[in-house]
């Protein structure tokens, strides 16, 4: 059997790695006694992998987990699990996959994030957001393997929202991630003047990407080994 | 403290290197309500997270004072200097892990005396949380700031700075002592220490004082108030009534030691003279079988950990070792948990173990034959001989394993250029060992030596390390001879072994010492990146000493020891007779078989041997 489990990374969690995260689950799936399936070999570990890495530091509300079992799972055993995971992780829940399906980091096209800036004067900020989503072109400079590189993340960033919230102004982002490349946070903060504020940033969704449409793991349609976007529930318009 | 906690982790913690070191919240770490507890506890570990929670000590005193309803006792560790940097600029003092409560808050603060590097960085914890250095200045709202574990052996170099120190097992003596604080929550520290001193094993310097003759001789440290000359340890004497924690704390980001580990008994009877744990650890005591069994289950479900740790001071001297091993191994098998055993003897049983244990991955194995020659095992009383090494590891090899370790010593007393030749060819013959086994692949052979630190309450403990230059030419011609295929030498730092000595077998005269060292910014010597030789050295000269000449001084086999108002249960004419008997080469069995009258029957009533106790030495 195989399941998406969803889930969120708070605060102090965050500040785990990737690393570390799959350790905390290993050890958590072992306290609950849940029928994990193992792979082969001398160094045999369990069958998990997350839908997208998060960035240390950074929380999240949308988090999933690939797990392969060996036996289907009761919802007492997920019961079990919820009650094994530490405070700052809580599972929100779970739908059980098809084997065919590929795995879910290969199907992430898109997350969103947000960003409280309190402090920024909002018509000032609003203006960088507008001029940045009317820019032709954004480049960037990352550091690779062999040195620095050039990238235009342009057509990568695909919505900038500045919106009211209870603390002043929050930033939403829509940007592309995953295997065709992606924009990061950060480098949108930078482009707007707030990289050296210590903002706590949050991912609020990761998206399956089908077309020009986006929608949440939690809410795809699984028909056979296809992954459908599910009309009767939210998703997003490119 | 909510605001504290809040602060932590929204202020700070974005700003650290390693944040899961400084944020609590593991599964298994125990938050209770402050307003609750009668007494609570900071443990303190002068090091850094990752080596403090590797440590089996510290967890059991977590679970002892936490089963305890009225009892709390939280985790507190060494910030590492990005964390302590912004610590300083927001004003933020030492907290502990679970509540984020500062130091200061708590009844009693314990520090744990692992190993002399890490002395700086007690009273620089200190500093870190405001509470008062040195004990005379801390008044009656203070914690009272207290110190177990093998320093405690020899806490003269830090008396200035603790209220009182436990010496030996603390499974007893730990709660008598909090039961007493309870007690007198109200009363002054120094009603508080007086009634202390009552409990086995509890040592409080202020009540002794050094006393020197009319031409500056040192005559020994003798007890105010009619206590008693000497302090002897608290001896826990049956482990199977000792609690033993199953709940371990599980960490989020990798420690040193990131796994179970199971005590399968104390103490040793092996009798190596170097060895200070042999003797400050004694009688052996061991669990039984059917208890390690169900500890380690326990251990298990409680954590998820897939892998436990067989550790003792030499595991494979524990009486049903081979039954013990196939059993825990079935048992964890199906759970898919590993067994490891860390401390092996050198011979070929020991490797049939290791295999049993290791079935898939062949990691590598490690022996300890100490020294190079026969003469200077004997020495040493290491009981091991040229034909146990190399057929234990040609029976490595033959098993799959290419990859071994050789741990050595450099200065040992009596050691000629000869036993370090000796070494080098020893090292030699393991890799010939390799190629005569038809080993696969190529070996490696790692020779580890480390400069030989002569400790309290040992045979040794009258003799002086060899000198700095004498530590470097002695590596030299070791990595001289060191040289060719399947070799590889690693050696220790020359500075860091000659502070160890100096502060190993120090007198009191050594605590304005450390307090000039952690103003001169010295903290976490036991880190390359940290230590700062010149800062000590600075220290040092500032109260008219010197690290080396401390650290090479001869005692008198005749004159008083600084520590030798503490009592570890051997009697000290037991280590005069054994240091005579290393000076001729003259070896010592091991006394489970037969008593050799170290003294120990004499202090717990029975040690196990199973020879008649005598008393007469000579």
């Amino acid at each position: 059997m195989r399941t998406w489990i969803n889930f969120s990374k708070e605060l102090p969690l965050c500040f785990l790695s990737h690393l570390d995260l799959m350790r905390l689950w290993q050890r958590a799936i072992r306290r609950s006694k849940l029928p994990v399936a193992y792979s082969a070999g001398f160094n045999p570990h369990q069958k998990l992998s997350f839908a997208s890495a998060l960035p240390v530091g950074v929380t999240s509300s949308d988090e999933y987990l690939d797990i392969q079992f060996t036996e289907a799972v009761n919802n007492d055993g997920f019961k079990r699990l919820a009650d094994a995971l530490p405070s700052g992780l809580s599972i929100h829940g779970r739908q059980d996959i098809p084997d065919g399906i590929p795995p879910l980091m290969s199907l992430i096209g898109a997350a969103s994030w947000h960003v409280s800036c309190g402090l920024n004067e909002p018509s000032e900020l609003g203006g960088a957001v507008n001029s940045l989503l009317s820019s032709e072109s954004l480049p960037v400079e990352r550091e690779g393997k062999r040195g620095k590189k050039k990238l235009d993340i342009r057509p990568l960033v695909l919505n900038l929202e500045l919106e009211k919230s209870l603390s002043g102004h929050q930033l939403s982002m829509l940007l592309q991630t995953g295997g065709d490349g992606g924009a990061r946070p950060q480098e949108i903060l930078a482009l707007l003047g707030m990289a050296e504020e210590r903002l706590m940033l949050h991912r609020t969704a990761l998206y399956v990407r089908v077309g020009a449409r986006l929608q949440r793991p939690a809410y795809v349609a699984l028909i056979k080994n296809e992954v459908q976007i599910d009309a009767k529930k939210d998703y997003y318009q490119l | 403290m909510e605001d504290y906690r809040t602060f932590l982790w929204t202020k700070i913690l974005p700003r650290v290197q390693k944040a899961t070191r400084y944020m609590g919240n593991e599964v298994n770490s125990v938050r209770k309500g402050h307003d609750k507890a009668k007494i609570k506890v900071a443990l303190a570990f002068p090091d850094l997270y990752e080596i403090g929670m590797s440590h089996l000590g510290l967890k059991i005193l977590y679970h002892i004072i936490n089963m305890e309803p009225d009892w709390l006792a939280e985790r507190v560790f060494a910030p590492d200097n990005d964390m302590e940097i912004i610590m300083q600029e927001e004003k933020f003092p030492l907290c502990s892990l679970e509540t984020t409560t500062p130091l200061s808050d708590f009844d009693l603060v314990g520090f744990t005396l692992q190993y002399e590097l890490s002395y700086a960085t007690i009273l620089h914890m200190l500093k870190l949380s405001g509470i008062p250095q040195l004990a005379a200045e801390r008044k009656d709202p203070d914690p009272l700031v207290a110190g177990g574990g093998p320093g405690a052996f020899n806490p003269e170099p830090v008396t200035d700075f603790f209220d009182f120190f436990l010496l030996g097992d603390a499974e007893e003596a730990l709660p008598q002592v909090l039961h007493i604080l309870t007690e007198m929550k109200l009363l002054s520290r120094q009603d508080k220490l007086r009634r202390l001193t009552e409990v086995p094993g509890v040592y409080v310097p202020s009540f002794y004082r050094e006393e020197y003759s009319p031409d500056g001789a040192y005559q020994g440290t003798r007890p105010l108030f009619g206590l008693p000359e000497r302090v002897s340890r608290a001896v826990v004497t049956d482990l199977e009534k000792a609690p033993y924690p199953t709940e371990f704390i599980v960490p989020y980001g990798g420690i040193v030691h990131d796994r179970l580990v199971l005590e399968l008994f104390r103490g040793c009877t092996r009798g190596c003279r170097f060895c200070q744990a042999g003797i400050i650890y004694r009688p052996v005591r061991e669990r039984k079988p059917e208890t390690l069994r169900e500890l380690a289950g326990k251990m298990v479900e409680s954590t998820g950990y897939d892998e436990i740790a067989l550790s003792s001071l030499s595991s494979s001297d524990y009486s049903g070792i081979g039954v013990l091993v196939e059993e825990l191994g079935r048992d964890l098998a199906r759970e898919g948990v590993s067994l490891s055993l860390p401390s092996l003897r050198l011979d070929s049983f020991s490797v049939d173990l290791a295999e049993q244990v290791q079935r898939v991955r062949k990691s590598g194995l490690t022996f300890a034959p100490e020294a190079g020659s026969q003469r200077l095992r004997d020495v040493i009383n290491k009981n091991v001989s040229e034909e146990d090494l190399i057929s234990a590891v040609s029976h490595a090899f033959k098993a799959g394993w290419s990859n071994v370790k050789l741990y050595f010593m450099i200065g040992l007393p009596t050691e000629e250029d000869e036993d370090l030749r000796g070494i080098a060819a020893m090292a030699r013959k393991v890799v010939q060992a390799f190629r005569q086994s038809g080993g696969r692949g190529k070996p490696r052979v790692t020779v580890s030596a480390s400069v030989f630190v002569p400790k309290p309450h040992t045979p040794f403990q009258w003799v002086g390390q060899i000198s700095r230059e004498e530590i470097l030419r002695r590596q030299q011609l070791l990595r001289n001879g060191l040289r060719g295929p399947g070799l590889n030498f690693q050696w220790h730092g020359v500075e860091e072994s000659l502070l160890e000595a100096a502060l190993s077998r120090g007198d009191r005269r050594l605590n304005p010492v450390i307090r000039r060292a952690v103003e001169h910014g010295c903290k976490l010597d036991g880190w390359d990146e940290h230590f700062s030789y010149t800062g000590w050295q600075q220290a040092f000269a500032e109260e008219g000493l010197g690290i080396e000449e401390y650290a090479s001084r001869t005692l008198e086999t005749d004159s008083p020891l600084p520590w030798g108002h503490l009592d570890s249960g051997v009697a000290n004419r037991y280590l005069l007779s054994e240091y005579r008997r290393a000076l001729t080469g003259q070896v010592t069995g091991d006394c489970r078989t037969s008593c050799l009258g170290c003294g120990m029957a004499v202090l717990v009533g029975s040690c196990g041997s199973e020879g008649e106790p005598y008393e007469n030495l000579d």
